[in-house]
């Protein structure tokens, strides 16, 4: 494979496996166009000596300006919430926002994988390893970590020894990246007739 | 894939944090804390006073208005502008060409990406391992890359399924003659959840 290419299948695999951060840019987007629209519309009607659509600007910088004569409560309240989101958006646009997914070292082409696909894999083979019903086994795949939860079938016991290595053969032999580790907790009681 | 600017996004998304941050926190900071509020009060004064003597100052002749009012109506209409194409850029990249060739004496050979596309599709139908197939093509630094998203049956091992669709990739490479870059997109979703169980080991 050609440098260019491995750049290349570099840059895809870090685009699939992290968000964009497209869906809140655009609300945020959205959010400024109405608001810049607004106070636009009511500068240019104030411009204009009509009555405002709902505050005029004069008054909107009054009030600006005038913030410690309003109400102490109500104003620090507010205050706070917009310093939370706004707090919340920084720490969104700089985290690195992944997504649940994993990449699998292929030769061909960069393959990105659910981990909601691993996970489904994993519990058909962790249930026929453990000797359960597959809808007796639940899965859950994380960016390190894959959790098997397993409910034996009342009298008859599942095997944990086996049920991890089965599982953890499988999470090997997909070459996954990061690679995921794996826990099997087995349920104490049983179900019957599962 | 797509040509989204991510960085970008992720900078409009800092700029609101932060002024949101600010303006909200020296509200809050103007009324909890007796100092800042009294310095508030004075400055706000002052502020009144300086816009209003620099609104009297610019007055345009015969309109009665300050342009200082009319230059902030265009800047908003541009920073709306600037927004508008900002949102209209996203999730471009797609394109029609999967090889292009000008190598020859006598022209160039184009071939559209709706020939690897469908040459894909068809084979990648006929697996029960997968409930639904999709090939697209976008470019990525102007290099044309296939895109493979396949949504498998519940249970399927994911090597199995890039392995499927890296033979069909390697069929297709024999076809064209050449290699095309590739994205193997393996996902589940609500359609592999109720669907059935595949048979296959």
């Amino acid at each position: 494979m050609s440098s260019s290419t491995k750049a290349l299948y570099a840059r895809i695999g870090r685009r699939e496996t992290h968000s964009s951060r497209s869906m809140l840019a655009i609300v945020l987007a959205i959010i400024l166009i109405v608001v810049f629209a607004w106070v636009g519309t009511e500068v240019v009607i104030a411009l204009l000596g009509l009555p405002a659509l709902l505050v005029a600007p004069s008054d909107m910088f009054a009030s600006a300006v005038g913030l410690a004569e309003q109400p102490a409560a109500l104003v620090s309240i507010a205050g706070i919430v917009a310093a939370v989101i706004g707090l919340v958006l920084i720490v969104l646009s700089l985290s690195p926002g992944r997504r649940a997914r994993h990449l699998i070292d292929t030769e061909r082409a960069v393959t990105v994988v659910d981990n909601e696909v691993i996970a489904s894999a994993l519990a058909r083979h962790a249930s026929y390893a453990g000797n359960v019903d597959p809808d007796n086994a639940t899965v859950s795949v994380s960016h390190r970590l894959g959790v098997v939860d397993l409910t034996p079938t009342s009298g008859i016991p599942a095997d944990r020894d086996a049920v991890t290595r089965a599982v953890s053969d499988q999470l090997d032999s997909y070459g996954l990246r990061p690679t995921v580790r794996a826990r099997v907790r087995i349920a104490e009681k049983g179900k019957v007739g599962a | 894939m797509t040509s989204t600017n991510r960085f970008a996004n992720r900078l409009l998304v800092f700029v609101c944090g932060l002024v949101l941050l600010v303006v909200g926190g020296a509200a809050a900071a103007a009324m909890l804390v007796p100092g800042i509020r009294e310095v508030w009060k004075d400055t706000g004064a002052q502020v009144t006073d300086q816009v209003d003597s620099a609104l009297e100052q610019t007055r345009l002749v015969g309109l009665e208005v300050s342009w200082i009012l009319i230059a902030v109506v265009a800047l908003l209409v541009i920073a709306i502008v600037v927004l508008i194409v900002f949102i209209a850029r996203h999730g471009h990249g797609h394109t029609s060409r999967a090889v292009t060739d000008s190598s020859g004496e006598h022209g160039t050979t184009i071939v559209e990406s709706s020939v690897a596309e469908q040459a894909l599709q068809d084979a990648l139908d006929d697996h029960s391992e997968f409930v639904a197939s999709h090939v697209s093509t976008y470019a990525v630094r102007r290099t044309p890359v296939l895109k493979v998203s396949v949504t498998c049956r519940r249970g399927v091992s994911p090597k199995d399924a890039a392995a499927i669709v890296e033979s069909k990739l390697l069929a297709l490479d024999g076809l064209l003659g050449r290699e095309l870059p590739a994205l193997i997109q393996v996902s589940g979703g609500f359609r592999a959840r109720v669907g059935k169980t595949t048979r296959l080991q």
